[in-house]
């Protein structure tokens, strides 16, 4: 009896155990494929990369020394004693010596070069190779810009172990893990000893986890320090370090740590670390630099090195000490890098700059033809047009206006001013800056894109473009600025009025596109007639036909600041529509190109009227509402470009060109409320201040062979010349184009010789 | 700064300027002679409505009038884009199309007025068989041309061509006589 209950008691006993044993065996084998699965993903997991343009290096290039070290630097390259070292450079005065990089554009793959560039008086006056061989044309690595990054912000740049130099890994084992090579995944000597610690100090003071315990609770995303969840890890943990190599599990750790913030964006691994803090690859890093992303390791936000530096310091030194102490180098290189600063990158805008804006934009592109996941994980290179010093002018002459804008206006508003810039290059298409809001770095609402806002006068352009189109008009011929009204449909009447309320009489058009007048520019609109006006605008490239109503020309247009971009893109680029575009070309994670964007035009006006109307626009600045922007930009600069002001000053538009850039400033508040600004006043103080600190060519102008200059009277439009009228202006009208003679002005063929030189002379002597 | 403002009427004056000095009467501006146009058999149907040109002055009736030569804009190229264009003209030749449009890129962007760069942009994309493209591109080397017989006449041949390769047998040879007329001899 007392055997059998003894055998009873045994075998539930048995049987117990087995049960336990059977779920225990269970939840490790599920622990085992969550941890494996979440291994093996994050390994080929790359968010594409992205990067700007790469600079051309020719002779004739216009660019000064220190703005090309400037360039170096920003592209992470050292000044060294010798450039013998790939990435590294040395100046002597205005010659720089420097070896590129191995980089791969998508059109080739090119080895490491030495290179010498002579500058001089602000340009570059000679390229040459190491035999002294003259280089045309050298293309500098393309700047890493950013990366595709999924939705929930966690952004890096994957290495493989050749890509990391051997002081990380060896470091990490001396600070975090020192019996790392031996372990088995836990250490539990270390767990008892950081226990014990942590029970005599009554709260937690030390940790005992193993980096391979680091790297699966960087996996799972949980901070909980709950004792089942710690079990847990150890044994994920524990499971790990049985399946997978030691190397292995540093390389992953390498590439997945938490290293920063930046605001939504989650700075993970060392490589991005790397080009966050430093703005160079980790592969160049020196100790002292090494160490810091060590001791950040430790905890990015504790050990913030831009929050919080002189605690990164001591922390970095720390880990000096340390690897002098277990002999990782010695303690002469140590002492030498503890005296060095931290060395970060600019104040983090130059190197490691971000932009949302344009970085959305392209992601909005690619989206088209890629899968989320091809761009976050796929491990793609996206070479695109972004020209990151045209970037940093846009972004720093928006901050400042805005700034003087809102001190200037003295309202007591809480919301402040918000603005856009868009930046093309005209002949291209290609998008060269995007600034979608004056928190440039602020991954937000994308104004550039998002913002439909009423243009106002920033239609003008196109209607007299419509005019000259139809061969009835040219920019001489005469309409009248005075009383009109339009009959509407619902049997209403709409008197419109001049922003002055002043009326200007009989015109020459170009003088009423100058100064926006808005009496004229609606006669000339009906005259027209709206359908050939509201075609004007999807031919030059908006998507969606305006609602032919008389409003439409006095702006009553909702577009966003690209949109306004691709229409007055096409009168900068002479009549041709061409997409506009942020990426070049995509290549695969094994350097195949996958696409290209290339460069399509398509002639959708007659360049002969976008002639014309380019001439007004020139106009515009030296007489018109844009000549404010003659104080701030060179003298020798040509310039085009139209102000635009919606009703109540709600939005405050400049667009306007040079040969080389064309930039699209939008000015208002984000509630629609009136801002009290004009075009002139706010979008074209922004636009101007940008346009002067860029290095861009004057506007050059191809006189079609179908038109002839001719001498008019500003005010009047009438033909005259600087001997007869006091405000004289050449304008071209097509080949034989009656032009009404003004009275007086009537002269013989020497009067109009007289006429021609002082026209002349006046052009050579314009500024 | 790369390039001065300059607008080539001006070079028109000083000769307009020069010859009334000289007790001539003004010259007719110089126009390009125009052919009569050929009977040829009525074209297919128009797929298209026929792209914007530039308006050409009237056939000139009487004999062209001697005028000194039009201001001549042709520019060379800077060495940097002229190292692009051969390597961009052997990449093509050899079929290699989308590299060796991304060196004329390149080099566009380097000169973005120059005709005879987009001229070669259209060779490339007539040569891989986007023939639209190709006229595109030639007409926007048309329009930076001005004063330049030769580029407007390689740019009248390239379109001739795009026109031909799309069967658009009375375009293409209207295209040609234009080419042909422009050419320096």
């Amino acid at each position: 009896m007392k055997r059998a209950r003894k055998m009873l008691l045994l075998r539930i006993g048995l049987a117990s155990v087995a049960v336990l044993a059977a779920f225990f065996a269970i939840y490790v084998a599920y622990l085992d494929r969550v941890v494996t699965q979440q291994f093996e993903g994050r390994r080929w997991t790359l968010p594409a990369q992205v990067f700007a343009q790469p600079i051309d290096l020719y002779v004739g290039q216009s660019i000064s020394a220190a703005v090309f070290e400037q360039e170096l630097k920003r592209l992470g390259y050292q000044q060294a004693g010798q450039a013998d070292r790939p990435g590294s450079y040395r100046r002597r005065g205005d010659r720089f010596d420097f070896m590129s990089r191995r980089v791969q554009f998508w059109d080739e793959t090119r080895d490491p070069q030495s290179i010498a560039v002579t500058l001089h008086s602000g340009s570059i006056t000679a390229i040459e190779d190491r035999s002294g061989a003259e280089v045309p044309i050298f293309r500098l690595d393309p700047l890493l810009i950013g990366s595709i990054f999924p939705i929930h912000g966690e952004d890096r740049v994957v290495l493989t172990p050749e890509e990391v130099p051997p002081l990380l890994p060896a470091a990490l084992k001396i600070v975090e893990d020192r019996k790392f090579d031996s372990h088995f995944g836990i250490d539990p000597i270390a767990i008892l000893r950081a226990t014990f610690a942590n029970l005599r100090a009554g709260r937690i003071v030390q940790g005992g986890s193993t980096l391979t315990q680091q790297l699966v609770k960087s996996y799972f995303l949980d901070s909980r320090q709950t004792l089942g969840r710690k079990v847990e890890e150890a044994l994920m943990a524990i499971i790990l370090d049985a399946r997978f190599e030691k190397t292995d599990l540093m390389t992953a750790y390498i590439n997945e740590i938490h290293l920063g913030q930046d605001g939504q964006r989650a700075i993970h691994g060392f490589g991005l670390a790397s080009q966050y803090y430093f703005g160079k690859p980790l592969a160049e890093l020196q100790l002292h630099e090494v160490a810091l992303l060590v001791a950040v390791a430790r905890g990015p936000s504790y050990y913030n090195p831009r929050r919080s530096a002189q605690r990164a310091l001591e922390r970095r030194n720390l880990v000096l000490q340390l690897l002098a102490e277990y002999k990782v180098i010695a303690s002469k290189e140590a002492d030498a890098a503890i005296k060095r600063p931290l060395g970060l990158a600019g104040d983090g805008r130059i190197a490691a700059g971000y932009y949302p804006a344009f970085l959305d934009f392209v992601r909005r592109t690619l989206r088209r033809d890629y899968r989320e996941e091809d761009l976050t994980e796929g491990g793609l290179k996206i070479f695109t047009t972004l020209d990151p010093l045209v970037q940093a002018s846009a972004e720093a002459a928006l901050i400042a206006e805005l700034e003087r804008l809102d001190k200037a206006r003295k309202k007591q508003r809480e919301a402040s001013l918000e603005g856009v810039v868009v930046i093309t290059a005209p002949q291209s298409g290609e998008v060269s800056a995007m600034v979608g809001g004056r928190r440039v770095g602020y991954d937000g609402f994308n104004r550039a894109l998002d913002a439909k806002r009423s243009i106002g006068s920033l239609v003008k352009p196109f209607i007299y473009l419509a005019a000259i189109e139809t061969g009835r008009y040219h920019a001489a011929s005469i309409i009248e600025d005075g009383p009109i009204e339009v009959k509407l449909a619902n049997g209403q009447k709409w008197r419109p009025q001049n922003i002055t309320q002043e009326m200007f009489g009989p015109v020459p058009l170009v003088r009423a596109l100058s100064q926006s007048m808005n009496l004229a520019t609606v006669r000339l609109g009906m005259e027209v007639g709206l359908p050939l006006v509201t075609q004007e605008f999807t031919k030059l490239g908006l998507e969606r036909e305006p609602p032919k109503l008389p409003a439409l020309l006095l702006g009553a247009l909702d577009v966003s600041p690209l949109d306004v971009a691709q229409m007055y893109n096409g009168l900068a680029n002479g009549g041709f529509r061409t997409p506009l575009r942020a990426v070049r070309a995509v290549v695969d994670a094994q350097g195949k190109p996958l696409q290209a964007f290339p460069l399509e035009i398509a002639q959708v006006a007659d360049p002969a009227a976008v002639y014309q109307v380019n001439r007004m626009l020139v106009e515009v600045m030296n007489r018109g509402t844009g000549r404010s922007a003659r104080a701030r930009i060179p003298p020798g600069l040509v310039v085009a470009g139209k102000t635009g002001t919606s009703s109540d000053y709600r939005d405050s538009w400049f667009a306007g060109f040079s040969g080389s850039h064309l930039a699209v400033v939008w000015v208002g508040y984000d509630d629609n409320s009136p801002t009290g600004l004009t075009g002139s006043s706010g979008a074209l103080a922004v636009w101007s201040q940008l346009m002067g600190s860029l290095n861009t060519s004057p506007l050059d102008l191809f006189l079609p062979e179908s038109l002839e200059e001719g001498t008019i009277e500003y005010q009047s439009g009438l033909r005259a010349n600087a001997g007869c009228a006091s405000d004289v202006l050449d304008v071209a009208v097509p080949r034989g184009a009656t032009i009404e003679q003004k009275a007086g002005c009537e002269s013989s063929a020497l009067g109009s010789l007289g006429q021609r030189i002082s026209g002349f002379v006046e052009g050579m002597i314009r500024p | 700064m790369r390039r001065s403002a300059r607008r080539p009427a001006h070079l028109t004056f000083i000769i307009l300027g020069m010859a009334a000095l000289a007790g001539c009467a003004l010259p007719a501006p110089y126009s390009p002679p125009r052919p009569a146009p050929t009977p040829v058999p009525a074209p297919g149907p128009i797929e298209r409505a026929p792209p914007i040109e530039p308006r050409l002055p009237a056939p000139a009736v009487q004999p062209a009038p001697e005028v000194p030569p039009p201001p001549v804009r042709a520019k060379a190229l800077n060495p940097a884009a002229r190292a692009l264009v051969a390597q961009a003209q052997s990449q093509a030749a050899a079929g290699n199309y989308a590299v060796s449009a991304a060196n004329l890129e390149r080099a566009l962007r380097i000169e973005p007025d120059s005709s005879q760069l987009w001229i070669e942009m259209g060779k490339v994309r007539q040569a891989e068989g986007n023939f639209a493209q190709a006229e595109n591109m030639a007409r926007k080397a048309l329009s930076l041309a001005t004063g330049d017989p030769r580029s407007q006449s390689s740019a009248w041949r390239l379109i001739a061509d795009s026109y031909r390769s799309r069967k658009r047998v009375q375009e293409a040879r209207d295209a040609d006589v234009r080419a042909e007329a422009l050419t320096p001899n």
